[in-house]
């Protein structure tokens, strides 16, 4: 098998392992958000209860997670595809680490952004989502990228629940070939291929969506 | 808050608040009446700050009423956020908006709390800026701009709102020398044109020019409340004369 039939052999599982990024980002955004947000606003037991639900995510080991809902689920009812499991667990997974970020980001902000919006008469869900969200994400901005490519990374576990990601593709055609190093060699150079474009989107969002720190900079 | 030329525009009784077991405002008196230009002295720590905020809600008390006009604070919902809307307030550290432009923190509240169009909201906002004499930076960041320049910005920030009552919290301690100047006159400005001011402030000259009234403030309570002349010529309490003692020296 020459080097190009590796990459073309190990291209065809591109279109699960971006599937899958995708489709995770549909879990993690609006779970690092919401619950991001929440951790911040909330006190007391709600707290106790938003912050449980967050460490669950985070913490809990992703690989074990896959196999629960892949394997154990199914034997309480409750059979989910292959791509929604793990979408699912590693959406929710980054998105335990990003609801920590969004919620770093809030606490960060001068109290006095908050004061001045109340002065103002602004309500607290103006002030929320007019003053210190946005300031927050953009603050933040780099620590989502960061996630980002390391949900990108994470993609690879999903060949454990049979979905033919790059990874996979890889080991079935080490089974087949009995030549690890090229084929591996191949797998890493395409995992950096998709992941450092995304870091250099990272930085091109950064200066696109902070205009008043690159005026700044521009003084 | 409804005004009526019996209605002093502020009255604050026997206001009271602690922080913990530590009793910050002790039994403060105080009222205003509408159009009057109070500036509030004092040592640091004496509560000035604390006071002025509780007149807009930004703190809590536990005893005492403070009344805007016909509203008491906190004894209605609706009529509270309606007596905070018309009152404005400038920080000692300018508290812009540094996401946003300098129109879009002027447009801000106008559109969002009253429901202002655009171009009805940018209009005001360009109206207040040339009033307080940057109408040109318009378009830039806070960043962009001298410290100065952004207090001034942040009274028109507040003005933009029409409020009723303006407070100013050490507007100009944050500022280089050079530019407190452009920041007194713009309060100066106000001042003239009949704006309710209370001003903690250190700036004794703007107290004489501007004051009908200095309050001085220590360990919480209000120790002392004169004319200006009267004041800064015959302070009695002992501890308003060291005060002044420091500032001349
Ligand atoms: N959130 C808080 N918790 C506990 N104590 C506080 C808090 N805020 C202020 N204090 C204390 O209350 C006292 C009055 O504070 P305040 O800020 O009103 O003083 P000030 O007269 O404005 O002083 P300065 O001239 O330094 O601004 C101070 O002793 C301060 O340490
Ligand atoms: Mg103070």
């Amino acid at each position: 098998m020459s080097v190009l039939e590796i990459w073309l052999g190990i291209l065809q599982g591109f279109r699960v392992t971006a599937l899958v990024t995708l489709y995770g980002l549909v879990f993690a955004i609006p779970f690092g958000l919401i619950f991001g947000v929440a951790q911040h606003l909330t006190t007391g037991p709600a707290r106790f209860v938003v912050t449980s639900v967050i460490e669950f995510w985070r913490s809990s080991a992703v690989i074990i997670l896959l196999f629960v809902f892949y394997y154990a689920l199914p034997l309480a009812g409750l059979a989910l595809s292959a791509m929604t499991v793990s979408a699912m667990v590693l959406g929710l997974n980054i998105g335990g680490y990003a609801s920590q970020a969004v919620r770093a980001g809030l606490q960060a902000l001068d109290r006095g952004q908050k004061e001045a919006g109340h002065a103002l008469g602004l309500s607290r869900s103006t002030i929320l989502l007019r003053i210190e969200l946005p300031q927050a994400l953009v603050a933040m901005s780099p620590t989502f990228i960061n996630q980002l490519i390391q949900l990108v990374k994470a993609t690879s576990l999903v060949s454990l629940v049979t979905l033919t990601d790059m990874t996979f593709r890889a080991k079935e055609i080490s089974q087949i070939e009995y030549d690890p190093v090229p084929i591996y060699t191949s797998l890493l150079l395409a995992y950096f291929i998709v992941c450092y474009p995304v870091a250099l989107f990272g930085r091109w969002v950064e200066r696109r969506i902070n205009p008043a720190r690159e005026a700044r900079r521009a003084v | 808050m409804t005004q009526t030329d019996d209605k002093p525009a502020v009255q604050i009784a026997s206001l009271n608040k602690w922080y913990g077991a530590f009793h910050v405002l002790k039994e403060v008196n105080l009222t205003i009446p509408s159009g009057s230009r109070v500036v509030i002295c004092g040592p640091s720590g004496s509560g000035k700050s604390t006071l002025i905020r509780c007149l807009n809600g930004l703190e809590a008390y536990q005893q005492g009423t403070v009344t805007l006009g016909t509203i008491e604070l906190g004894a209605n919902a609706r009529e509270t956020v309606l007596a905070r809307r018309q009152t404005g307030m400038v920080f000692q550290s300018f508290n812009l908006f540094p996401h946003l432009t300098v129109l879009s923190n002027c447009t801000l509240a106008l559109r969002r709390v009253l429901r202002m169009p655009r171009n009805e909201a940018e209009s005001l906002a360009r109206h207040f800026l040339e009033k307080v004499r940057i109408p040109e930076q318009a378009t830039k960041y806070p960043a962009q701009l001298s410290g100065g320049q952004q207090q001034r910005v942040a009274i028109a920030r507040a003005l933009c709102m029409n409020p009723r009552l303006m407070l100013f919290d050490e507007p100009t301690s944050a500022l280089d020398p050079e530019m407190v100047k452009e920041v007194l006159d713009v309060m100066t400005g106000l001042a003239h044109e009949g704006m309710t001011m209370i001003c903690v402030t250190h700036e004794m000259g703007f107290a004489r020019e501007v004051a009908d009234q200095v309050v001085f403030m220590d360990q919480g309570s209000i120790v002392e409340q004169a004319s200006p002349v009267a004041f800064f010529s015959t302070p009695n309490h002992p501890r308003a004369r060291s005060f002044l003692n420091t500032l001349l020296h």
